[in-house]
């Protein structure tokens, strides 16, 4: 970890063109090492907190005399509005600014130089917000949720993210917590004062708000499949074999000609990928060679990327060709589709229905899959499909608003496990086990519960979540 | 460790206070091997108990199994003196039985004095203490009232709540520790001018009746454990006749006299100004707080077995004497009762205990140990068991050996030491079992197993202690093995717990590999499966599949009410004594529980070893809140576990120490 007490600067904005650039600086000097470099009407250092000031940043070449007159003119580097933001009522809770710059690579990076050269250390991806945590500003769900606020790529990911930056989950999560701490409470009175207490070891309306508490886990976690597509975003390959007309509905469902179709099987040679959005979530689409035997090398590698993408998918699109029979191509596709979720299209309806949807649903006995009659290059049956998707990829188990859900991958793992130990708990108590067996699951549960707020966090998992960041954020 | 000159007055450690605190303290020093001196007013208050009369109790017994452990001697006196032995808790897991034992008081102190006039190396000075005395800022000598000093190379003080001690009974007050006993005024001061930060808390005891003004008919009796457990591991078997205790109650009437006579309690009056314990509510304070409950239990237990004493537990009052015997007489048994004494509350000062390290020594004057209630706590276990840390801690620092600590995976002593010196404290520290994350892995019953080679090592147990406890270990190990082996009928142990069945166990004869070696692991597994499903982590049922009908004993006895008994009854001999046998159940059925909380102290144990240098709490440490900054150069704490259970410091806190802690650790 680098050290936490000096003053850090980074641009804070994405690089690439735009119309404004924000640098910014953090740390108890951060004042100081931002007048250095600006020329303005006031020295920052006086200026009250959330003031902004117009002025230049500019580069000095030679120190100043000891009289304090500056002995060589300083070079203007760019135009810019600094806004001072003093301890503790900061985004770092330590004195801050950020100096807006001209867009574009180059004034925001020669802003910068400045004030590395003025003593500000280049922060490392994430610090800012890391020092935001470490400072107590923001709790471990929030800090994280400004990685996500930053990379949402869809409108429901930025919204999941805002909630759960404003400290929704956080609420959540410590509500439960509470109850939980509560029920432990009776627990642990009864064991420790059998003599004052005394009664069974864990009463009825522990019991009830134990299964209470499972529920409401239950309820955070069933819409975690669907809020982490949103945040995370899901790959879907277009698989079949050859001919069947994948980079056809690749196109289609991209409304753009983007995949080369031609009559001739095995066209599509290498993967091609595009992302569209669907219920909220960005999804990656791609078209991938046609799956058989070849002998062919370049399709041969082309098969292996099929196999490749098939295997790290959350859903597999598998275009059958229903004017067709299915074959043994068809058949051994089925087999490796098997324990994924699948939706299947079923297409060239337009041409025939040699294949039915029973047919097709016959050889993924016991997957999780839909099955959509369409005409690609009709246009038919399109919506259809896409409904089919989202819901295979959760959207309909939460409608609803988002605030609140559980999108990140350790949260749900957390919650899961508090989840399991609440479940231990109530069959311990069930089975007659004693108290204090109880208690040890409901201790775990909540220990699980903390590591969502940071209330009991180790070490290593601070570190995972910081490394994460992006420079700026 | 040699004396120079062999004057009286020159000791390695002396201790001030003979009370359960500086007893142990005493003989802790004297065990290594130190010229020590115990101080104390009268010789022969030596152990009083001034309040129940009694040792143990839940958590408290779990302490006393691990003092006698160490090499302690709370649980021999115990024996000797105790009167009536009961096991706490007997309805709940073992994990929460706890040992109690009522005993003779006038024995208890008589038992331990003994113990400490045969202990070589201890001399017992009757004196006040008034001073400690520094040289170039270590402790070299207390300095008595009489203006006698005692030259030491450390000293253990142990006042109780003679410190600056205050008597309230009703409007009277009265400067003295005990009732009729002086105020130790003069030390408390003393301390004060070495820059300690007091505070001031409040206890109470409940009147005493004579035993034949009492309706002993009208009441419940409530007989003793048999045959009784001895709390020492070193006792062999207790020959006793075992006394009654009886129980009455409070009700309504009772409820009115304290209500109406509320303005004569110092309690509520604002005279106390010291806050008592909230889990050992006075009774004015049990019907102001709690004014649903129309009754409560008030046991009566006696103070020992030839004394009229009868202590009445559940009753602790400041009111006036006059007030006391009219609630008395309203409880059924009581109605013609005698008072003997009356109940009182005393106030007396405490030093803050973040001021101390882990070792009980003052942070800021090196040699001086305190232990007992001048830490903040109450009870006799907890005094017994800081008397004994201080006492080998004050040993260790004369002779140079590295502090003696104990973690709080290791035992409840370990527990109770690092709360009083990390969490804040706004009420007397008492023991409970919750206060022990790793609970299920420090039993009374493995005291010996978690503590004895230490307590050797010490040089506070003989070979011959130590080697007692490698046998029960090994020998708990092998029957295990032996019961891994054994088949048995599951409809046998099923119906064990009635009618006998015989010769439905076999020995498997052909074992996979070599004899030892092969087996271990065997056994390993075949417990795992019972316990698997015990702890929920596992398959739902495991001896359900091919050879339904049989499975091995050690399943059987892992099973939800497997006992040792009932394998005996279904045929399968035990060779272990009674008391092993229960060890090997609790580790057998609760084995995946056990291993669980094992491998959460070892995570812990992690953050524990990452040790923070004093030097940085003169630093800036920027990047901490305030109030985190300030809880921290406050109690300095010395790793960054303890850092963690300060109350105020956050996780983000923690994190930033890790780093300095890391910083710490990779400068030269």
């Amino acid at each position: 970890m680098p050290p936490l007490d000096d003053t850090i600067a980074a641009i804070a904005t994405a690089t690439g063109a735009g119309g404004l650039a924000v640098v910014r600086v953090s740390g108890s000097a951060a004042l100081a090492t931002a007048d250095a470099v600006f020329e303005g009407g006031e020295r920052l250092e006086s200026a009250p907190s959330h003031t902004v000031h117009h002025g230049w940043v500019v580069a000095r070449e030679c120190a100043e005399a000891a009289d304090g007159a500056a002995v060589a003119p300083a070079r203007r580097l760019d135009e810019v509005v600094a806004a001072v933001f003093r301890a503790p009522r900061s985004y770092t809770r330590e004195d801050v600014v950020e100096l807006s710059c001209h867009g574009g690579e180059l004034s925001s990076r020669r802003v910068l130089a400045a004030l590395l050269a003025a003593g500000a250390r280049l922060a490392s991806p994430g610090e800012f917000t890391l020092r935001a945590f470490l400072n107590g500003r923001i709790d471990l769900a929030q800090a994280e949720a400004v990685a996500d606020v930053v990379r949402a790529e869809t409108e429901r990911g930025h919204e999941l993210a805002l909630s759960q930056l404003a400290g929704e989950l956080s609420r959540t999560v410590n509500a439960l917590s509470d109850r939980l701490a509560d029920a432990l409470a009776e627990v642990e009175a009864r064991v420790d004062f059998a003599e004052d207490v005394g009664g069974i070891e864990v009463p009825e309306h522990v019991l009830a708000t134990i299964a209470g508490l499972e529920a409401s886990l239950a309820g955070l976690l069933q819409g975690a499949a669907y809020a982490r597509a949103v945040r995370e975003g899901v790959r879907v390959p277009l698989v079949g074999r050859p001919n069947v007309g994948k980079s056809s509905l690749f196109n289609a469902l991209l409304g753009e000609a983007r995949a080369i179709v031609t009559d001739v099987p095995g066209t599509t040679r290498d993967r091609v990928s595009e992302a569209i959005e669907l219920a909220g979530i960005r999804v990656t689409v791609s078209d991938t060679a046609g799956m058989r035997e070849t002998g062919d090398a370049v399709e041969s590698i082309g098969v292996a990327r099929a196999r490749e993408a098939l295997a790290d998918c959350a859903v597999a699109l598998w275009v059958v060709d229903g004017a067709a029979p299915l074959d043994d191509n068809d058949e051994r596709i089925a087999r490796e589709l098997a324990g994924k979720r699948v939706l299947v299209a079923l297409n060239k309806r337009d041409l025939g229905e040699a294949t039915t949807l029973a047919q097709v649903g016959t050889l993924l006995d016991g997957a999780q899959r839909r099955v959509v009659a369409v005409s690609a290059t009709q246009g038919l049956g399109l919506e259809a499909l896409r409904q089919a998707l989202a819901a295979l990829l959760g959207a309909g188990e939460a409608d609803g608003s988002l605030s609140g859900a559980v999108g990140n991958r350790r949260h749900a793992e957390a919650l899961e496990r508090a989840r399991a130990a609440l479940d231990r708990a109530a069959r311990a108590a069930g089975e007659g086990l004693p108290g204090e067996i109880v208690a040890l699951e409901l201790r775990e549960a909540l220990a699980a519960l903390g590591e969502v707020t940071g209330r009991s966090v180790g070490e290593d998992l601070l570190e995972r979540i910081f490394s994460k960041f992006c420079v700026g954020k | 460790m040699a004396r120079g000159d062999g004057s009286d007055d020159r000791f390695d450690v002396v201790v001030v206070g003979a009370g359960h605190a500086g007893c142990e303290a005493a003989l802790a020093c004297a065990g290594i091997g130190l010229h020590t001196a115990l101080v104390t007013v009268r010789l022969e208050d030596t152990a009083k108990m001034s309040c129940n009369p009694a040792v143990g109790g839940i958590a408290k017994g779990h302490m006393v199994r691990e003092i006698d452990a160490l090499g302690g001697a709370m649980g021999l006196v115990t024996d000797r003196a105790g009167i009536q032995f009961k096991m706490l808790n007997r309805g709940r897991g073992p994990a929460v039985w706890s040992p109690r034992a009522q005993c003779d008081k006038a024995r208890y102190s008589a038992e331990m004095a003994q113990l400490l006039g045969t202990t070589p190396g201890l001399a017992r000075v009757a004196g006040v203490v008034h001073h400690v005395r520094l040289a170039g800022g270590r402790v070299c000598g207390v300095e008595l009232a009489d203006g006698r000093m005692l030259r030491c190379r450390a000293a253990v003080i142990t006042p109780g709540t003679f410190l600056n001690g205050l008597i309230h009974i009703g409007p009277r007050r009265l400067a003295g520790g005990r009732i009729g006993e002086h105020a130790a005024l003069a030390l408390s001061e003393c301390l004060a001018e070495l820059g300690l930060e007091r505070g001031r808390l409040k206890t109470g005891t409940p009147p005493r009746l004579h035993r034949d003004s009492i309706d002993w008919e009208a009441l419940e009796p409530q007989p003793g454990d048999e045959p009784p457990m001895p709390f020492s591991h070193w006792t062999e078997r207790l020959d006793l006749d075992q006394v009654l205790c009886h129980l009455t109650h409070t009700h309504a009437g009772t409820h009115q006299v304290i209500r109406n006579n509320l303005h004569l309690s110092p309690l509520y009056s604002g005279a106390i100004k010291g806050t008592g314990p909230r889990y050992c509510p006075s009774l004015e304070d049990k019907v102001v707080k709690f004014p649903e409950r129309s009754s409560h239990h008030v046991f009566l237990e006696p103070e020992g077995r030839d004394v009229p004493e009868i202590y009445v537990n559940g009753v602790s009052t400041s009111l006036p004497e006059e007030v006391q015997i009219e609630f008395v007489r309203t409880m059924p048994g009581l109605e013609r009762a005698h008072m003997l004494r009356p109940g009182y509350a005393v106030e007396y000062d405490f030093v803050l205990p973040h001021q101390l390290g882990p070792t009980l020594e003052v942070k800021t004057v090196p040699g001086l140990f305190l232990a007992g209630q001048i830490c903040g706590t109450s009870g006799y276990e907890e005094a017994a068991a800081q008397g004994l840390m201080a006492g080998i801690n004050a040993a260790h620092a004369v002779t140079g050996r590295p502090p003696f600590v104990l973690r709080r995976d290791q035992a409840y002593i370990g527990v109770l030491i690092d709360d009083l010196v990390t969490r804040e404290h706004r009420e007397p520290y008492r023991m409970f079992t919750s206060a022990a994350e790793h609970r299920l892995i420090m039993r009374a019953d493995n005291a010996d197993e978690r503590l004895s080679e230490l307590g050797h090592a010490l040089g506070l147990l003989t070979s011959a202690q130590v080697d007692r406890v490698r046998a029960k270990v090994a020998a708990l190990a092998a029957e295990e093995r032996r019961l891994a082996r054994v088949m048995v009928s599951m409809a046998a142990v099923s119906a064990a717990s009635g009618t006998a069945v015989g010769a439905a166990a076999r020995e498997i004869t052909a074992v996979a590999s070599g004899e030892e070696g092969g087996t271990a692991p065997s056994a390993e597994e075949s417990a795992g499966l019972g316990n698997a499903r015990r702890a929920g982590l596992g398959a739902e049922s495991g001896p359900a599949s091919a050879a339904a009908s049989t499975m091995t004993a050690l399943d059987a006895l892992a099973r939800p009410h497997g006992s040792v008994r009932a394998l005996r009854a279904a045929g399968v001999p035990c060779p272990l004594p009674d008391d092993w046998a229960a060890c090997l159940e609790v580790r057998v059925r609760y084995r995946g529980y056990i291993e669980r909380q094992a491998r959460t102290a070892q995570q812990m144990t992690a953050l524990e070893c990452l040790a923070l240098p004093q030097s940085l709490w003169q630093g800036t440490l920027s990047g901490l809140s305030r109030e985190a900054r300030e809880k921290l150069v406050r109690w300095k704490p010395s790793s960054v576990g303890q850092a963690s259970r300060i109350a105020g410091v956050t996780p983000a806190d923690v994190a930033i120490l890790l780093v300095h802690a890391r910083r710490a650790a990779a400068a030269p």
